[in-house]
């Protein structure tokens, strides 16, 4: 660099002030206390500087972005893969059923609202991956245009990303292209899925962060304010849309600690926080970032169950408390209280076996050489039967009066009416677990007699007040014997053939446990015309909405934690940056059409490898400052540090917990971190083209004398003077592949034309399981 | 991203100097770390080495005290010892824990004449009437147990603590109640933790000598420590998995080590740089993993006869064992040949027919699979059509193909009948649902037609060579013995031959069902041939045999399914528990309980709750010492603050390697699983004691001495108190109720009081009540979950009559009556089968009505195959067979690996009920038909919902 040079930007230096964003720097951003002085004092001037040449590339870049987008969006016109769920959530929610998902409601709920604006009743529910849409008349286009419009916008918004953070126009363009011309993004979000949503408030939680922590010279001013809200309310739709979104909290959370620890810091450049200063910050933050974004959460929510007021597919799903909320459930309306001396068929609600008893015994002698009481058998059976009949009597059964209800906490015993035999259980070891009490029964004369203890039992009804009535159906019991504290319990292993591979009944010294509980499915007793049985209005009741939100987030998790179950096109996370399969996501056999979810294979392999690059430059840069040698001017190392770490921080937590999931993975699960991983790729294109120093140190030197201090310039400013050809070069050589790729790839995206064999085989690179290639 | 770059310093930096290794010196111009002198255990004074033999015999008299007690098996000694005695007879088996201390324990046996006729089947089995040496093979862990001792002593020593608290340490390895309880018993914890110890001692003393300078590099000593380090790690991963938490310990401070010296730009050369690394890398990675590798050497060695492991294993490793290994046969395979072929993916065997008949379907010929060699396995392999003689006329007979001038090979796409040589059936599949899976994608599998009968089109199975699992250019060509695998296409049909391991009723004596799937690529369709012969082959035809793996091969496949295996083990267990109950000692694992008396393993409360305290405080005092480094304080400036950070953070780090990582870990876990942990929190925690005492100034300790021995004794006083409270539960010793109940602070230590007798004198009166009636519920011997099946397919699918040739297995079915129809009263203990007749509604028909109903209406016979358990990967959950034979602890050896995924019973928080079975059938299905091609939605919301 030439004296020259230094010259002209010690000029640029005193205009500083005139540019539009004063810290448009981005992270590397000066730290000079007057130079502080200096922007604040400037911020109120307007700037004429309104780079012209980056507005005119975003606006391109945006109408590209919709064209790809949008480009056949009505093709196909039938259910493509997911679509089955969120397409049918959406007619759920339209007709107001309640159903249950893993998935929090907001980018359902956004569906949900487009085919209310385009007036859908929601009668399709989207049953099989081929239905046609036209036959249904489902207006799947506006249902689409949704996610496609999330998905252009992204486009942008990483432009913006870019821009925000000072780079050149080049390397802008270039993160863009990686998103713009990715057929997994074009493909991902044409359809009615969720991660539309989820990629798109990624993003805009990274810009507004980042134009957040630009203005960290201003701190509490109004702008700072703003940005900070925002990231916490884009944090909280990405969360709302799915729980992968944590991953997004996790990002800004460890930048946002980062900077706390650097506020922290005693020798930290603007001089040192005060503690009280300090404490401002943290709250501002936490509150800005946790406490509002979750209150956002819980409204989705309340939206969620205020909408979902009728009985639905997802009722099975919920407590009985939950159910009596939703109106005309089936289960409380068929509710009938019970009676001491009605029969009744009692179900476990786990296996659904009935409670179930035969005259065969039990043998004496088991295969391990224990040794059973040969009392009657007692097992579970999952068929209706007489056997599966039994009589609810009450403890004392002299002095009864027909008719008194079954109440909670009641000592009851059961006659199994078949054999005239009553349901005991007694301290002898089950058939299959020995720690676990034998049931089995025993005969009226007996049981008035000597084993009238172990023939008591007690209804213990589940969230049951005292005195509660026992109801069929909607009253979930545990049936602990009462003598000796146990509680009927049965599995899914069947007992050999001496008891007709029916499921084993014992007594299980967990109370606790959820599997104990059974329900009264029918009281075959009451005659069909019984005045029982008659039903009156019932009031819909509600619960409180932390009640119902609590409940739901347990049942979500338990269940997101159960899809562990395989799938022909589940893939591993370290299959996904080198993007070794895709995903078969609808086919056409007269056509020879498909669609295959699947990225650019060009675009992702180089934003994959320029991330191990970025990891190369860091682990060589700290190694050889260990060995006392520095290579890199300090505008490049903060950069490289601070901007493109920040990016690469958003990539690596957006991959590498997938590593700790059990759960069924997709390759679209890895979008986001493509994302970051675009980023990284365009700072890195401005590293590696602009490697010449910016100061020599003799510049570097001469300006200290100059001034006593260095003069710190937004960086677009201080490459004013060098030549972005090779940048220029470097993408337009890198868009020409890209697109390349992203054009031959684009017959599997969306879906047409259908490909001869010989197109199909060319295209299969990494044996991508494409399908008409025979 | 917020941190600015703060040149020549950038954020590692701020770590090592935060974790006081010290990169910048005054008193040293080079990497030698301020404060630290040379604590070589060899050069102890004598009163030292006096007292480590003091507590070393008490650790003897502590940990040998009646270890006959008692004399039968306990816990985990049914697998551990089983192990042995399958070592000296030679049986392979499988387990999921490396060989190392098992061999010991085999070894110890062995010298002392164990002959390895003893079983270890059930806790609570008698050694003495079968005179089985269990007090030697006892004694291995015994000695590694005394042995902890001594290494504390070393450690604390090497770290530069007074000989005050190094006996304190080591006392209080002593009177640990847990190390006690697994010291005494044929386990590998005790072996696994002498290991850690011996590792945590060597890298002490190596990072002594390190930290003293470039003067101590390269010395013997240095030399001789680091070695040690790295036999030490071998050794310790070669005994349990959770060795390679210590090799991540050493390994992470090696490399905090190595960056100090590179930050040494002065004295370390970039060539002495080298040579360090070389040094680090040779004995830190290369000892360790020739030892591992060397353990499985003589593991080799010593199995090589099949046993009950060989079911985990691939058929060319099976071949490897004596008598398992088969002659070579002619690798190419032609019209005519006669054939066994071998199923792939499952170890369920040989495609088989016998003369019994499906009792529903088709009630055609059953085809299985057949895990033993049988002639019944043979299939010639005859062409679509019949070869045609020199006058053109086509040759009549199965037999026409030895006829030919030269054998004709099977290429791949050739359509073939398979004719059964035994039955003069054909391989035969139709549009009726086979006997178990009843899926609408699954085809029945027959063998159809009589002697002569020349088969008709439903018979053509075409050929598909898989060319990527197919072994050789030749082999991807045309059918060759064992190295081509391969599908049959039913042509007719376009399904595939398919089996997976679902088991049929016993009228095929529980052999594996084979059907025919339709859709493209499943896994469980690939088949092999395994024997042939051809009449046109001769001797001198080219032969094959299973590839030998060698000897990296066969460890490699067994480093794979002991990983597997060890994922699988996810049941739950009555005694298992959560990493965060460890810390706290919230419960322990009951292991034996007999005559009134019981071995509950719990640790000493003193000891777990103390060092759970020292980390603790260490925490908060990091915690604090990061904040005020970043506030400007200059704490790391004093020498002793600096020693302290990084010493007692070692040791804290070492606890949080042992700890942390299980949170991870699915599968059950047990409380012995924080013992490596538990030891080094003791470490920290002696360490700390000594600075508070002795080093630290300005608090009056360690200007006075006497406290500090007066704390140590009052400490280790209340220590052995408390030991002596709980070591009856140690020792399998008499205690009564009443003392038991006032040990039991919480509900959570749920040893049962009732077990024990009211007062000592009638432990001495007491009649020894060997057969007890009826088994009382709250016998602890068995733990509650459901037992675990033998391993592989094999194993449970034994032949029922060794010795049957020409009919494998099918009793006659017996028809006997409906259980609604007896008498009340009336109880039948034993019946082999029966057929059940029901209605529309599922009502069980009686025999008149069934009689009433005949002709007029089909009678569709259903087994009881209702409550079937599949899992995740389609196979069938076994029933237990002998239910409470094997103990579960699962730790060890093979669950089999169908019974992966099974559906916990102890779930806590199922919200809802779910219809796991139908769910799991279904899932199987839409697993093998996705293979159609066709797109399917992933299970997001949808398959929550079960319905």
């Amino acid at each position: 660099m030439s004296q020259q040079g230094s010259v002209r930007k010690r000029k640029d230096a005193s205009v500083v002030g005139k540019s539009k964003e004063p810290a448009a720097t981005g992270i590397a951003a000066p730290r000079d206390p007057d130079l502080d002085a200096l922007i604040k004092a400037n911020l109120e001037v307007k700037s004429p500087d309104v780079e012209w040449d980056y507005r005119i590339a975003i606006t391109v870049i945006t109408l590209l972005a919709f064209v790809t987008r949008f480009w056949g969006i009505s093709h196909p016109n039938e259910v493509v893969f997911d679509e089955v769920h969120f397409g049918k959530f959406a007619s759920y929610y339209l007709e107001r059923t309640y159903f249950f998902d893993v998935h929090p409601p907001f980018g359902k709920l956004l569906f949900a609202l487009m085919g209310w604006f385009v007036g859908y009743d929601g009668h399709f529910h989207f049953e099989n991956i081929g239905d046609s849409y036209i036959d249904n008349k489902v207006p799947y286009v506006a249902f689409r245009a949704m996610p496609a419009l999330m998905g252009a916008l992204t486009v942008p918004v990483v432009f913006d990303i870019m821009w925000e953070s000072g780079y050149t126009l080049p390397a802008c363009i270039l993160s863009a292209f990686l998103v713009l011309f990715d057929n997994a993004h074009i493909g991902q979000t044409r359809l009615i899925l969720l991660d539309a949503t989820l990629v798109f408030a990624m993003a805009c939680s990274l810009l507004c962060y980042i134009k957040f922590y630009k203005l960290r010279h201003d701190p509490f001013g109004r702008k700072w304010w703003k940005w900070l809200l925002l990231t916490g309310f884009s944090l909280s739709c990405v969360i709302s849309t799915k729980y992968v979104g944590v991953f997004s909290f996790v990002t800004i959370g460890s930048a946002v600690a980062i900077d706390l620890w650097d506020l922290l810091n005693v020798k930290r450049r603007q001089g040192a926080l005060s503690l009280p200063e300090f404490g401002k910050h943290f709250a501002a933050r936490a509150v800005g970032l946790i406490i509002i974004p979750f209150f956002f959460y819980l409204f989705w929510f309340q939206v969620h169950f205020a909408i979902l007021s009728r009985s639905g597919p997802g009722d099975d799903f919920m407590s009985p408390e939950f159910q009596e909320t939703l109106s005309d459930n089936v289960m409380t309306a068929n509710a009938v209280t019970i009676n001491y001396f009605d029969s009744i068929q009692i179900k476990h609600k786990e296996t659904h076996g009935y409670l179930h008893s035969h005259p065969d015994r039990y043998p004496l002698r088991y295969d391990d050489g224990r040794v059973s009481s040969q009392g009657q058998q007692v097992t579970g059976y999952p068929y209706a039967d007489a056997n599966n009949h039994w009589q609810i009597l009450p403890l004392q059964a002299g002095d009864e009066v027909p008719g008194r209800h079954v109440k909670n906490n009641e000592i009851v015993r059961l006659r199994h009416i078949v054999t005239n035999t009553i349901l005991l259980s007694h301290d002898v070891a089950s058939p299959y677990y020995p720690t676990n009490q034998e049931f089995t029964t025993v005969s009226v004369e007996d049981a008035l007699t000597d084993r009238f203890n172990d023939t008591l039992f007690e209804i213990r009804i589940e969230n049951g007040k005292p005195g509660q009535e026992l109801k069929s159906l909607s009253g979930q019991f545990k049936l602990i014997h009462n003598p000796s504290k146990v509680a009927m319990w049965t599995h899914t292993t069947p007992l050999p053939d001496w008891a007709y591979k029916q499921q084993e009944i014992n007594g299980n010294k967990n109370l606790g446990q959820s599997s104990n509980i059974w329900f009264v499915d029918e009281i075959p007793s009451i005659p069909k015309d019984s005045p029982r049985l008659e039903k009156q209005e019932r009031k819909v009741k509600s619960l409180p909405f932390l009640q119902k939100w609590f409940e739901l987030q347990r049942a979500m998790f338990y269940h997101n934690n159960a899809l562990t179950s395989s799938h022909p096109y589940a893939s591993e996370p370290f299959m996904w940056p080198f993007l070794l399969r895709g995903v078969s996501f609808w086919t056409q056999n007269d056509t020879k059409q498909q669609i295959y979810f699947l990225g650019n294979p060009i675009g992702w392999w180089l934003a994959s490898s320029l991330l191990a690059v970025y990891a190369g430059i860091l682990a060589a840069d700290q190694l050889s400052l260990r060995r006392g040698v520095d290579a890199l001017d300090e505008r490049s190392r903060a950069r490289l540090y601070n901007s493109t770490g920040f990016f690469f921080l958003a990539w690596a937590t957006h991959y590498l917990p997938f590593y700790l999931m059990g759960r069924q993975l997709f390759l679209h699960h890895y979008l986001p971190a493509h994302l970051a991983s675009a980023l990284v790729t365009g700072a890195l294109l401005e590293f590696i083209f602009n490697v010449e120093p910016i100061l020599d140190e003799a510049t570097i030197k001469a300006q200290k004398k100059l001034t006593g201090t260095k003069k710190h310039l937004p960086a677009r400013q201080k490459i004013v003077g060098q030549s972005l050809l090779a940048s220029w070069a470097a993408l337009g050589v890198i868009t020409a592949i890209i697109i390349g790729g992203w054009y031959f790839f684009l017959p599997l995206t969306y879906g047409y034309p259908g490909l001869t064999v010989p197109q199909v085989n060319a295209r299969k690179w990494l044996g991508y399981d494409l399908h008409f290639a025979k | 991203m917020a941190k600015p770059a703060k040149s020549g310093s950038p954020a590692p930096a701020k770590v090592s100097q935060s974790t006081a290794s010290p990169t910048i010196i005054r008193k040293h111009e080079d990497y030698t770390s301020e404060g630290v002198e040379d604590y070589d255990v060899f050069l102890l004074p004598g009163s030292d080495y006096q007292a480590m033999l003091a507590v070393t015999v008490l650790a003897t008299i502590v940990r040998l005290f009646r270890i006959y007690q008692p004399s039968s098996v306990v816990f985990d000694e049914v697998h551990f010892g089983g192990f042995a005695s399958k070592y000296i007879k030679g049986k392979f088996f499988m387990d999921v824990h490396p060989p190392l201390a098992k061999l010991l324990i085999t070894l110890a046996g062995w010298l002392a004449g164990f002959d390895g006729e003893f079983d270890f089947k059930d806790i609570g089995k008698d050694y003495l009437e079968p005179g089985v040496p269990y007090v030697a093979m006892r004694m291995l862990p015994a000695i590694c147990g005394i042995l902890l001792v001594p290494t504390m002593f070393l450690t604390l020593k090497a770290a530069g603590c007074r000989t005050m608290t190094a006996v304190m340490g080591s006392c209080l390895i002593v009177f640990e109640n847990g190390l006690l309880t697994q010291a005494r018993l044929i386990l590998l914890d005790s072996p696994l933790m002498i290991m850690t110890a011996f590792t945590g001692l060597a890298f002490t003393s190596f990072t002594n000598q390190h930290e003293q300078g470039p003067s101590k590099a390269f010395q013997p000593t240095w030399w001789f420590w680091l070695a040690m380090t790295g036999l030490g790690l071998g050794a310790t991963a070669s005994i349990k998995w959770v060795g390679f938490f210590t090799i991540a310990w050493v390994g992470s401070l090696t490399i905090l080590q190595l960056w100090v010296l590179l930050g040494d730009v002065k004295t370390v050369t970039p060539r002495l740089f080298a040579k360090h690394l070389v040094a680090r890398i040779f004995c830190l990675i290369v000892i360790p993993i020739t030892f591992y590798m060397a353990m499985f050497g003589i593991h080799f060695i010593c199995l090589v006869n099949p046993g009950d492991g060989d079911g985990f294993m691939s058929s060319e490793f099976q071949a490897t064992l004596n008598s398992k290994a088969m002659q070579d046969v002619p690798v190419d395979v032609a019209f005519g040949s006669r054939v066994s072929i071998r199923h792939h993916n499952t170890q369920g065997g040989y495609l088989h027919s016998h003369n019994l008949m499906y009792p529903t379907g088709s009630k055609q010929q059953q085809i299985t699979l057949y895990p033993h060699k049988d002639e019944n396995n043979l299939w010639l392999l005859e062409n679509m059509t019949q070869p045609l003689d020199i006058s053109g006329e086509p040759i009549n007979g199965s037999l026409a193909w030895d006829a030919l001038p030269s054998p004709e090979f099977i290429k791949d796409g050739d359509t073939l009948k398979l004719y059964h040589l035994t039955t003069h059936r054909r391989l035969h599949s139709h549009d009726v649902r086979p006997p178990v899976t009843e899926a609408d994608w699954q085809n029945e599998v027959s063998a159809y037609g009589y002697e002569g009968f020349e088969g008709d089109a439903n018979d053509f199975f075409r050929v598909e060579i898989i060319k990527k699992m197919s072994d050789g250019e030749e082999a991807k060509k045309r059918l060759r013995t064992i190295e081509t695998k391969f599908r049959l296409i039913h042509v007719m049909t376009g399904c595939v031959l398919f089996s997976h391991k679902v088991k049929l009723p016993e009228w095929a004596s529980e052999q594996q069902e084979v059907t025919c799937a339709k859709g493209g690529t499943l896994p469980n369709s690939v088949w092999y041939v395994e024997q042939n012969e051809h009449p046109q082959l001769g001797e001198t035809a080219e032969k094959v045999n299973y590839k030998n793996p060698g000897f990296f091969g066969k460890f490699w496949e067994l480093q794979k399914v002991m990983w597997h295996t060890n994922a699988g083990l996810v049941e739950s267990h009555a005694w298992d528990s959560r990493p965060p109950s460890w810390p706290i000692l919230r419960r322990g694992i009951n292991f034996w309980g007999k005559d009134n008396r019981q071995i509950y393993l719990i640790g000493n409360p003193i000891v777990w709750w103390s060092s759970t305290l020292a980390v603790a405080v260490f925490a908060v005092f990091k915690g604090i010492a990061v904040l005020r480094w970043q506030r400007g304080f200059r704490d790391y400036n004093n020498p002793i603050f600096k020693r302290f950070d990084y010493e007692i953070g070692t040791m804290v780090l070492a606890w949080a390697f042992h700890y942390f990582p299980f949170y991870l870990m699915q599968r059950q876990l047990f409380l012995h699983h924080y013992f490596p942990a538990l030891y080094f929190a003791v470490m920290a925690l002696c360490q700390v004691y000594d600075y508070v005492t002795a080093r630290v100034p300005g608090i009056g300790l360690r200007e006075n001495p006497i406290f500090g021995r007066l704390g140590a004794i009052v400490f280790l006083a209340l220590t052995a108190v408390v030991f002596t409270i709980y070591s009856p539960l140690a020792y399998g010793n008499p205690w009564t109720q009443s003392a038991c109940k006032q040990a039991k602070l919480f509900e959570t230590w749920d040893w049962d009081c009732n077990t024990f007798l009211h007062d000592y004198s009638q432990y001495s009166t007491q009649s020894i009540n060997a057969n007890a009636d009826v088994h009382k519920t709250d016998s602890p011997l068995i733990p509650t979950n459901a037992p675990v099946a033998p391993a592989g397919g094999q194993a449970a699918q034994q032949p029922l009559i060794q010795d049957h040739h020409g009919i494998s297995e099918a009793p006659p079915p017996v028809v006997s009556e409906p259980p609604v129809a007896l008498p009340v009263g009336q109880s039948i203990l034993s019946r082999e089968e029966k057929v059940e007749y029901r209605d529309q509604d599922g009502n069980l028909l009686d025999p008149e009505q069934v009689k009433a109903l005949e002709g007029k209406v089909s009678f569709k016979t259903r087994y009881e195959t209702r409550t079937r358990l599949v899992d995740a990967q389609g196979n069938e959950i076994p029933q237990p067979d002998g239910a409470g034979v094997a103990p579960p602890h699962p730790d060890v050896d093979g669950v089999d690996s169908s019974t992966l995924g099974k559906p916990e019973p102890e779930s806590q928080d199922a919200p809802v009920a779910q219809k796991e079975v139908r769910a799991d059938e279904s899932k199987e299905e839409s697993i093998a038909k996705s293979d159609k091609g066709a797109a399917k939605p992933a299970s997001e919301g949808n398959e929550a919902t079960g319905v």
